[in-house]
């Protein structure tokens, strides 16, 4: 922790009083990283990078403003703070943004700081990755991807209320990928690891995932056009369940912009399914101690039973719906308040993994066209996908070139099979047992 | 924004730990955002960004870093940083002298400078006319952003040039609701320039197609899924050619041979009807640069003519890495980012035929009115992207909306695919992400035939 940093922040603050404000928080990001990738055997680039961004949101009259800077000079914080000002004399009267609290003094450093690893033992991990790609397979033309990078950042949230709030995270991480290709056929893929030293990297399983896919999919073919049960994998299930995680926000609740606004306490899923926000869910690799308002996370229910529990909440949007904040305020330096959540966890269901993958189904592994092929406000989605037709657990034919689509609002309701044993993403930041969804369109040949 | 003895001091020490070229990339954006929700201003938000990029060149290794600060000692310290691997003594005198460039300025459209306050005014003209089509509308989301964008440059070979770039960029979108079914109809135009090009727009036509989308879409059924002829009309349908081709034309694929082109230039890759350029010297659209970020005047790219590959698009490292010349187009999100070959206007050129030439010769099939996003994996070549307002075509007449449909397939195919090219070019503002951010471009394209595409929907 830096006390000039803190010091600006405090600085801010004043400048933010002085032109008037009644209430003003101030978050100030600092981060530093360093990342490598490799091309035939060399590094072909190298980055290393050092940034800082200060926000300053005000409140004053019962309007709000934001402005943010990227210069710390005394000259650029009162300069922020003035914009901040004016931006809030030419909004309008928002009743419900008027809140700020004194959480005191809450500090949560990393316990995982830069490991010794030198640069050198940086470069020979990346071209490690690539070389032992380019032995296992002599089909494998080039390795596109290929690299490492280390990220080291911390952030401070101070207001006018006494709350200063310090978080600090380091971690490093490793991708490579197999493009294969013989004739007119190609197979691609790509797989990364996360960690917090170079020897939790992953390598192997880098390796491993990205050469067994790229080589299953490049005999892969499309599936008749129909309907077929569907296991996604739990880092493609995170994927679809992140991209319509509106349907939990109380802000899109309060803007109209979330479709299931007026569905708290009704059935929007199959009864067994559970979520649950949990922020330091023990196996997850990011933990989250406070909100952006400085409140202490804590967990929450979102669906019980298939019934929608609670909303994401800040200050704002419970005081709007008439309840407590979740402490779920989610803001960055240059952004408005928000709302957002922390470690999604699908609770266990009943069925064996074994049954749930009885007799035949498409287990999706890939999806692509995320950002264009959802319509977040109506439910309806449709993906390019790639995976494999199995049976009883066994893959029987690697599978690409076809679209998996549906509504995401119906798809929960027809939840019913859940596996008893819960799975994680590839970088622990989403957990869930295998999910079984019946009878989806699957659009081939 | 920094001075010349720093640039040049910062630069002489790179040439010194032996690199063999070096160039710095000084911005400082101005950023203004306006949202409306619920027919009240949600957030006013302002902004300035300010980084120094300093690249290094080792032969074909590139070595990149940006800090906020324009202090000497940081630059310098920055660069020996990125030189510590690779680092070799040299003993040379510093002769660097910089030229300053200017310029040939690609017009613009101009800041009318008005008031947030007038600003305010035209939000709620636009919310209170949308509102006004249809009483099953039920919410209504604008927002304006407003970057001026400054640039300099300074390299080893003694280019100094700066630009100025203002972008300004529009968005409506209306969410119509009736019982539990909602659907959105949105328009998000963009162009080089300031607020004058908000003044120029026409709120009725923006309310009416709006909301006349969201409506359609709200009634829509579900697409049939299959493999079947398909029209695109003009405009954003120009996304197809970006996904299915243009990625793959960027040297930063080329170069790792994770293109399926990479090697057919001079070779028929596309149907002998469809010529496509990459231009970023059209005055007052959205991915015009004067120059790209690498200080080259920008230029006018031929890809494709009669089918046949002609160009890729080429910046520094590309050159060096390819042998295909520069071409302009050296692009990044901001100083956080290396620049890299990067697509600017990229659009199909206009053929001889009408749409509704088009949907008569096709029979059966979607016409796909209008796209939304998609993507690609350059190094397969498959691609997907989502039509946002469809109709089935029944003997070449319009029958029933659909909705939930995905176009996917294999560049290579879909380029030989597309038969029929129509006269109506017409473009569309988006960001397109890739190694170096998300940058502006504009796509286009006429309506086009695809005689077969795999269509993604219901079964």
């Amino acid at each position: 922790m830096k006390t000039d940093l803190k010091n600006k922040c405090e600085k801010l603050l004043g400048y933010a009083k002085k032109y008037g404000a009644t209430n003003s928080d101030v978050i100030l990001s600092r981060g530093d990283s360093f990342s490598l990738t490799s091309q035939n055997g060399d590094i072909d680039k190298y980055k290393v990078s050092g940034s800082q961004v200060v926000g300053v949101r005000v409140i004053k009259d019962s309007k709000v403003g934001i402005s943010y800077s990227e210069s710390m000079d005394d000259e650029s914080l009162e300069f922020t703070a003035k914009s901040a000002l004016e931006n809030a004399e030419n909004s309008e009267e928002n009743l419900f943004e008027s809140e700020m609290f004194n959480c005191g003094d809450q500090i949560f450093k990393s316990e995982f700081e830069k490991d010794s690893s030198s640069t050198q033992d940086k470069i020979d991990l990346c071209l490690k990755l690539e070389s032992e790609v380019k032995k296992r397979d002599s089909r494998i033309d080039v390795v596109p991807y290929n690299g490492y990078s280390e990220s080291n950042g911390e952030s401070y949230y101070l207001n006018s209320k006494g709350t200063f709030s310090y978080n600090s995270e380091y971690y490093q991480s490793c991708y490579t990928s197999a493009l294969l290709k013989v004739g007119d056929k190609n197979g691609m893929h790509y797989h990364g690891s996360i960690g917090r030293n170079l020897k939790d990297l992953d390598l192997d399983s880098c390796i491993d995932e990205s050469i067994v896919h790229a080589s299953q999919w490049l005999e892969a073919s499309p599936l008749k056009t129909g309907n077929y049960d569907i296991i996604f994998t739990t880092d493609s299930l995170s994927q679809i369940l992140g991209l319509f995680s509106n349907i939990f926000s109380g802000k899109g609740a309060m803007e109209k912009n979330n479709p299931f606004a007026e569905k708290l306490n009704t059935k929007i899923a199959g009864e067994a399914l559970s979520i649950m926000d949990i922020p330091d869910y023990e196996n997850a690799f990011f933990k989250s101690y406070v909100d952006s308002e400085g409140l202490k996370h804590k967990k929450l229910s979102l669906i019980k039973d298939g019934v929608l529990s609670s909303f994401y909440h800040n200050s704002v949007t419970a005081k709007y719906f008439g309840v407590e904040s979740t402490a779920h305020a989610s803001r960055g330096a240059k952004s408005s308040l928000g709302v957002g959540g922390t470690t999604k966890v699908v609770l266990a269901g009943k069925d064996s993994d074994s049954s749930v993958k009885a007799s035949e189904y498409f287990e999706v592994h890939t999806l692509q066209g995320l950002h264009s092929g959802a319509n977040v406000v109506s439910g309806d989605f449709s993906f390019a996908a790639s995976g494999y037709l199995c049976k009883d657990g066994v893959r029987n034919q690697p599978v690409k070139g076809v679209t998996v689509s549906g509504n995401f609002h119906k798809l929960l309701l027809d939840i019913n099979i859940l596996g008893d044993k819960i799975h994680s993403t590839s970088d622990n930041s989403f957990f869930s047992p295998l999910i079984r969804f019946e009878k989806m369109s699957v659009a081939g040949v | 924004m920094l001075q010349k003895e720093i640039a040049n001091e910062v630069i002489f020490e790179a040439l010194s730990l032996g690199a063999d070229f070096c160039d710095l990339f000084i911005e400082k954006n101005q950023l203004q955002n306006i949202s409306m929700n619920s027919s009240k201003i949600k957030d006013i938000k302002t902004g300035v960004d300010f980084g120094i990029g300093v690249r290094l060149i080792y032969g074909d290794k590139a070595l990149y870093g940006y800090t906020n600060s324009s202090e000497k000692i940081d630059l310098i310290n920055l660069t020996r940083k990125l030189a510590e691997q690779y680092k070799s003594k040299v003993n040379i005198e510093n002769t660097l002298k910089f030229n300053t460039k200017i310029p040939k300025e690609i017009a613009f459209l101009q800041d009318s400078e008005k008031k947030l306050s007038e600003k305010i005014l035209k939000f709620r003209e636009l919310d209170s006319k949308i509102r006004q089509e249809s009483n099953l509308i039920n919410q209504v989301n604008i927002n304006l952003t407003q970057r001026k964008q400054a640039i300099e440059i300074f390299d080893s070979e003694g280019l100094h040039i700066e630009d100025f770039r203002p972008y300004c960029r529009f968005s409506a979108t209306a969410i119509a609701k009736d019982g539990s079914e909602q659907a959105t109809g949105s328009w998000s135009p963009g162009a080089r320039g300031g607020y004058e090009f908000v003044e120029g727009l026409d709120l009725d036509w923006i309310s009416n197609y709006t909301v006349s989308q969201a409506l359609t879409t709200l009634k829509a059924k579900p697409c049939p899924a299959g493999n079947m002829p398909v029209v695109i009309d003009n405009g954003f349908g120009g996304v197809i050619f970006h996904e299915a081709c243009g990625h793959s034309l960027e040297t930063t694929s080329v170069e790792k041979k994770a293109s399926v082109f990479w090697d057919k230039k001079g070779e028929l890759i596309a149907n002998e009807a469809l010529s496509a350029v990459d231009d970023g010297t059209i005055d007052n659209l959205w991915g015009s640069i004067s120059i790209d970020d690498e200080g080259m005047e920008t230029q006018k790219t031929q890809l494709i003519k009669d089918g046949i590959l002609t160009n890729f698009l080429s910046d520094r490292m590309g050159e060096i890495k390819t042998n295909h010349p520069r071409t302009g187009s050296a692009r990044r999100e901001s100083y956080k980012y290396a620049p890299a070959s990067r697509m600017r206007n990229t659009f199909i050129e206009p053929g001889k035929y009408s749409l509704e030439e088009l949907l008569e010769s096709m029979g059966d099939g979607l016409y796909a009115k209008s796209m939304g996003g998609g993507s690609v994996n350059p190094g397969t070549g498959e691609f997907n992207f989502a039509v946002q307002e469809g109709y089935l075509v029944k003997n070449g007449k319009l029958t029933d909306a659909v909705k939930g449909a995905t176009l996917i397939g294999k560049g290579e195919e879909i380029m030989k695919n597309i038969s029929m090219v129509g006269n109506n070019l017409d473009y569309a503002a988006g960001v397109c992400g890739s190694v170096s951010g998300g940058v502006p471009v504009t796509v286009g394209q006429p309506a086009l035939k695809v005689d077969e595409i795999l269509v993604g929907g219901k079964a």
